[in-house]
């Protein structure tokens, strides 16, 4: 009976903690000195290549709604405590190197997103 | 006797007419000091305020060099008919600009307000135009679906349109900023992306005789305040309540 108590009580510790880390902000800090913002961190993915591999798109629709709305002050901070900002010049800081990083595998699937229609590509670039 | 008082009317009419005209000119909102208190006093919104001052007086004749620096840093395109000119920043005759009690027959710069209530804002049925925190207006050409709502709703007409592809039109490209395509609109943003590099605006740091400031209205130790309480100034079109926040000293 007392087993069954302490189980209780740890798993209500444990949603606290939970939703603790949740209302820090995990996701999406508002920052207000602009100058830690200003400097992107490019020292490595932002999330696992797997995660990424699925779920790039929602990663991108957020981010670039952030980075329109919100200028200096859409920073993403990791899981793990870096900080980024949200723009496309800090993917491309690292994955411009590529230069078939989007396009090999969007020829694969056929899919046509229209971000260069705006956006310089890096294959456009001399 | 008859005379007399005919001159009596006559002099009497002209000091009314004096005087209603004095009244006329010192009450008239068409030249504002900004007092430095007024800012202080009453701050709508807290935190920066990006404003611009342009200093007419120093503006020299013949000289675009703001508008080619806004055209070459923003991939700006360049079409030749007059109907579908895309600008950021244009020049235009001080009269036109800021109306009558300007005399000025010099070519200012004109570019977006940012006003404080943007009526482009209200007009927008995406919320594709909208008001940052930071006071810029700013549009997010993801959600522009081209309805040129806000070209109808800017009483300043500083909202462009592209009717056709803009990047063959787009004479010296940029590859550190984006171009925008066929369907959107696209005006000044206050060179929003060199802010978060905290670089000026290209055209005010461009300007060779420095006549553009650009800072923070909320400080009162910014360039732009101490301008604003150091002498008149003027806005376009205050008598619409949009609350623009370029100001122009003649």
């Amino acid at each position: 009976m007392p087993s069954k108590k302490i189980l209780i009580g740890a798993a209500a510790a444990l949603m606290l903690l939970a939703a603790a880390y949740l209302a820090t902000g995990a996701e999406t800090g508002l920052v207000s000195d602009p100058a830690s913002a200003a400097a992107p961190d490019t020292t490595g993915c932002i999330y696992p290549k797997e995660y990424m591999h699925s779920h790039h798109m929602q990663v991108l629709a957020d981010w670039k709604e952030h980075a329109a709305h919100e200028g200096p002050d859409a920073v993403m901070t990791a899981p793990d405590g870096r900080r980024f900002q949200k723009d496309l010049a800090t993917c491309l800081g690292c994955h411009s190197d590529n230069r078939q990083f989007c396009f090999s595998c969007h020829t694969y699937a056929n899919v046509k997103p229209n971000c260069w229609n705006c956006h310089i590509s890096p294959q456009d670039l001399p | 006797m008859n005379e007399e008082r005919r001159t009596f009317m006559k002099k009497a009419g002209l000091g009314l007419m004096a005087g209603f005209g004095a009244a006329a000119i010192a009450s008239s909102p068409l030249f504002e000091r900004v007092a430095a208190s007024a800012w202080a006093a009453a701050p709508k919104r807290p935190g920066t305020r990006w404003g611009m001052v342009i200093d007419t007086r120093r503006c020299r004749e013949g000289c675009s060099a703001c508008v080619d620096a806004c055209r070459l840093s923003h991939n700006v395109p360049t079409f030749s008919d007059p109907r579908r000119r895309v600008e950021w920043i244009h020049r235009e005759e001080g009269r036109a600009l800021l109306g009558s009690a300007c005399a000025t027959q010099k070519l200012l710069p004109a570019l977006c307000n940012h006003c404080e209530e943007p009526s482009c804002v209200r007009s927008c049925p995406t919320d594709s135009i909208f008001r940052r925190r930071d006071g810029i207006v700013a549009v997010d050409y993801h959600r522009c679906i081209g309805c040129r709502s806000c070209m109808l709703g800017c009483p300043y007409g500083e909202v462009s349109f592209n009717w056709s592809d803009p990047r063959p039109a787009i004479t010296e490209p940029t590859p550190d900023y984006p171009t925008r395509q066929q369907g959107v609109v696209e005006k000044c943003n206050f060179c929003s992306d060199r802010l978060k590099r905290g670089l000026q605006p290209s055209c005010s740091s461009r300007c060779p005789e420095g006549a553009m400031t650009f800072g923070d209205l909320n400080d009162p130790d910014s360039a732009v305040r101490r301008l604003l309480a150091s002498s008149d100034s003027m806005r376009r079109k205050p008598e619409l309540g949009t609350e623009p926040k370029v100001y122009y000293i003649i």
